[in-house]
């Protein structure tokens, strides 16, 4: 049984290797490369299935070291894998939603001639993604949170020739820069004070607050929580199967998945306790504000994401991190489907992404429209969606601990928030009548569109159920509340429902109004971006320059050098001269009051 | 009054200088040397005046009349307020550009030098009872008023009448606590500034923009102007530094150090001036037509 578990998911991870070893030692070019890679990842995820089910079926949890990579004195760096609660659900998850999106792939990336390139990047991504979430220790998780940086950066830049395109992956590349400045913290302090960076090691001792704090600070950047979160709606450039794999599923929630492996050491510090909680507080009501007046699909499903990686930081904060786990294992599916639709619409539409021109797709595309319905309803928590088991459990779980009320009410708001978003998508995408042009390409007749949607629609469904039934409990659920606490999850998500419902309603059938100031906030990103990406370098740049001509050139080297004495001596001179007059009157005047003084002095 | 030792007979020698330089102010007889020479006596005789006050007050409280013994403290204040007068210290200074302008080079010349003599040496003998705190204030102001009005002249009298300002504040500082340096200052002083009314007198230059033409009517004045000069500014290793050094000496040996700080940084101001005289003369030549060259050839016409 521990042969099969380690040789079993060491050989899903090898597998996914395999298709870039094909490139290097058979290079004739091959129009199958694609569906190599598919069923690659078919395989792979078919044989991670097995650790997945010994795990479930008998609580199976081991860590493979393999080889010492090098030592800094006296500390051992080492390959080792840890196949515990969290990696082994994670990876089949992973490489089945994986597997739906390179199927999808196939025919949203048909018409690119660099195709094979993509794949590359794609299974590598997964590769990096894989390294990180199943690391001993620290380096190797370094390694695979700089590999998905970086193949993020790769992937967002596709299109490299659209300057909007390379500015979106350079910003992602720097946002996470920053967070990784959290992280080489942690393992500084790690490297000095508990002089290992294994997972076993470390979590026999305590860490301090700093120490953790650095963690929080990767998750930020990482994870695109409020502070380091502009990365994440800039990353819509890239194209959707991107946004699908990367952005929505896997990358972002590598900060969360770091914070959830180091949860033994916060469990017992209220003060990061804390701080994540309020952080993830402020994220998902901010994101959420900024999507409900979005124009651009792919926008609102990234700030989605975002107030969903939000919710997860909350989870964490309130010290259920399996509960956070749950949710980045539901969330990845439905996600994942949203996105794919989202995909199927655009190149339906002549890559139209305003959902401003679009409108009337219900009877048109029957499939992506009730994915979308089935993935919206799911995000809301619907009951007994997969959204439903996590999601619901983490309201509830917030609404009967002792903590920050004002977190609690924030994320309430963005509950009924994420129902808003989620009404408008449904609405101007799908309902009404059709704002594009009638000559568009609409169909979804091709296999390889439509298999994977509905296979992640029936993930959306079901997965709640699977994961909750089998995955061995390790938190206590609240299991008495006052009836109005069990349902406000679901009260918040209707009220929110009907609000949309009655609001984009109004939208062609009441006059226009005036613009108001509100609406400019949620715009424009609460004018987070404009702020810190024009006027502080601005104001920065600014300040530099007349320190150094003004302050330092001007006045130092010449004011109170020469000029400064020149025109001192000479304007008291001038002055001095000036008082002669010649009027006897005036100096004997002068005098007199001289000598009055000095005789009244001494 | 050098060797009275009764302030009756001091008086009087005051009195009969004053008396007796005016007439040689109004020499050549004309409006101007007149206004000078007005002023000046209305000055003189004022100070004098006060000094008699003072004389009178102190016999009546001492019941004596030593010039060197004046005891009484505000005699002695009235004294030193009404020397300085005389001398031309600031706060009282406002007589002495315009009297030295107004009248002719030679008589200015004995106006800044041998008048100088007399209340130097009655300040001399008062010394030991003086007040240190009024002879800083006048030392202080006189040496910054005599730089900083001299920036701004063209004419050489007035920076003459300046420069002496300057050299007199220079003087009365040191006469508390080492009297004879003001006798060396003043003796050495006058030594330069005889020099220098000499030979201005010579060639009978009393603008800046004439003396740019020295080098021309006689070059060996150039030259003579520019070591006296330079040795009125306090240049070491001519003649001038010597007292300026020794009072800069003794001043921070009784730990007076900033007053002697500023002393030294208001000589400064005067020896730009000074510089700036040198400058014309001596340093460039400035443009003139070529008809106007070798004078030195001929005698002056006047």
């Amino acid at each position: 049984m521990n042969n099969l578990i380690n040789s079993t998911l060491l050989m899903s991870i090898m597998l996914l290797t395999l298709p870039i070893m094909l490139n290097l030692i058979y290079p004739y070019k091959t129009d199958k490369f694609p569906q190599y890679c598919k069923n690659m990842i078919k395989m792979s995820f078919l044989t991670s299935l097995a650790p997945m089910l010994m795990f479930m079926y008998q609580g199976l949890e081991s860590t493979v070291t393999n080889w010492q990579w090098f030592s800094i004195a006296s500390m051992p760096i080492n390959m080792s894998f840890k196949l515990d609660y969290f990696s082994i659900i994670f990876i089949p998850i992973a490489l089945y939603v994986t597997w739906s999106i390179l199927e999808f792939s196939m025919w949203y990336m048909h018409s690119d001639p660099n195709i094979h390139r993509f794949f590359k990047y794609l299974i590598m991504f997964l590769f990096t993604m894989i390294i990180l979430v199943s690391a001993n220790n620290l380096i190797q998780l370094f390694i695979g949170w700089e590999g998905v940086g970086i193949m993020s950066f790769l992937l967002i830049g596709w299109w490299y020739g659209r300057t909007d395109a390379n500015t979106a992956a350079l910003q992602a590349v720097l946002y996470n820069r920053i967070g990784d400045i959290g992280f080489i913290l942690s393992m500084a302090w790690l490297m000095i004070n508990n002089n290992s960076w294994d997972l076993q090691h470390i979590f026999m001792t305590d860490m301090n607050t700093l120490a953790l704090m650095g963690l929080i600070i990767a998750a930020t950047g990482k994870s695109a929580q409020f502070g380091l979160h502009p990365w994440l709606p800039s990353a819509m450039e890239g194209p959707t199967p991107v946004s699908a794999l990367l952005h929505s599923s896997t990358m972002v929630v590598a900060g969360i998945f770091l914070l959830i492996r180091f949860y033994p050491m916060t469990k017992n510090n209220p003060t990061i306790l804390t701080m994540a909680m309020c952080l993830g507080a402020i994220t998902t009501l901010f994101t959420a504000i900024c999507a409900i007046t979005q124009n651009d699909i792919k926008k609102i499903v990234a700030f989605s994401t975002s107030s969903q990686l939000g919710l997860m930081m909350v989870t964490i904060g309130l010290n259920q991190p399996h509960l956070a786990f749950l949710h980045i294992c539901t969330h990845a599916f439905f996600k994942a489907m949203l996105f794919m639709c989202s995909g199927s619409i655009i190149h339906s539409l002549n890559d139209e992404q305003d959902i401003r021109k679009m409108g009337g797709l219900l009877p048109i595309l029957p499939i992506t429209t009730s994915a979308l319905t089935v993935g919206s309803l799911a995000l809301m928590g619907t009951p007994f969606l997969a959204g439903f088991y996590s999601k619901d459990s983490i309201i509830e779980a917030m609404n009967t601990s002792y903590v920050n009320s004002w977190a609690l009410l924030m994320t309430m708001v963005a509950t009924s928030l994420t129902a808003m978003y989620s009404m408008r998508i449904i609405y101007f995408a799908l309902l009404n009548q059709p704002r594009f042009l009638p000559l568009s390409p609409l169909n979804e007749n091709h296999p390889n569109l439509i298999n994977p949607i509905l296979r992640l629609a029936i993930g959306s469904i079901f997965a709640g159920y699977i994961l909750t039934m089998n995955m061995p409990p390790m938190y206590i659920t609240p299991t008495t509340m006052p009836m109005s606490t069990k349902l406000s999850a679901l009260i918040v998500t209707i009220m929110g429902l009907l609000l949309a419902l009655e609001l984009n309603a109004l939208t062609n059938k009441l006059p226009l109004k005036n613009v108001i100031h509100t609406h400019n906030f949620s715009n424009m990103l609460g004018y987070f971006t404009h702020l810190f990406h024009r006027s502080y370098p601005m104001a920065n740049l600014h300040l530099g320059q007349h320190i150094a001509t003004m302050l330092i050139d001007l006045n130092w080297f010449e004011k109170t050098g020469p000029k400064g004495q020149a025109n001192l001596h000479s304007h008291l001179s001038s002055s001095i001269t000036s008082l002669q007059k010649g009027m006897i009157k005036t100096y004997f005047l002068s005098f007199i009051i001289s000598i009055i003084m000095v005789m009244l002095i001494i | 009054t050098i060797f009275s030792t009764h302030w009756l007979m001091a008086w009087m020698g005051l009195e009969i200088n004053t008396l007796a330089v005016i007439p040689m102010m109004t020499y050549p007889n004309n409006m101007r040397n007149t206004e000078s020479a007005i002023k000046y006596f209305l000055m003189q005789a004022t100070a004098s005046m006060i000094i008699m006050f003072a004389i009178i007050y102190n016999s009546w409280m001492t019941n004596q009349w030593t010039l060197f013994q004046v005891s009484d403290n505000l005699a002695i204040t009235l004294m030193t307020l009404a020397l300085a007068m005389k001398l031309g210290l600031a706060p009282f200074h406002f007589w002495v550009p315009e009297v030295t302008q107004g009248i002719p080079l030679m008589s200015g010349m004995i106006l800044l030098t041998w008048q100088k003599i007399a209340p130097t040496s009655i300040m001399f003998q008062i010394s030991p009872s003086m007040n240190m705190n009024i002879l800083i204030t006048l030392a202080i102001l006189s040496t910054m008023l005599g730089g900083w009005g001299g920036l701004n002249q063209t004419h050489l009298r007035k920076i003459l009448a300046y420069s002496s300002i300057a050299h007199m504040g220079w003087m009365t500082i040191i006469v508390m606590i080492n009297p004879s340096l003001t006798i060396l200052n003043l003796i050495i002083y006058i030594i330069t500034t005889l020099t220098t009314f000499l030979s201005l007198n010579f060639t009978s230059m009393t603008k800046i923009n004439m003396l740019s033409n020295t080098w021309n009517k006689s070059t060996s004045i150039t030259i003579i102007l520019l070591l006296t000069l330079l040795s009125l500014g306090g240049l070491p290793p001519l003649t001038g530094f010597m007292p300026k050094w020794l009072i800069i000496q003794e001043l921070a040996t009784t730990n007076n150090i900033t007053i002697a700080t500023l002393l030294a940084l208001s000589a400064l101001l005067n020896l730009f001036f000074y510089m700036r005289l040198i400058y014309v003369s001596t340093l460039t030549i400035f443009p003139s037509n070529n008809s106007s060259k070798f004078q030195w050839f001929h005698q002056p016409t006047k």
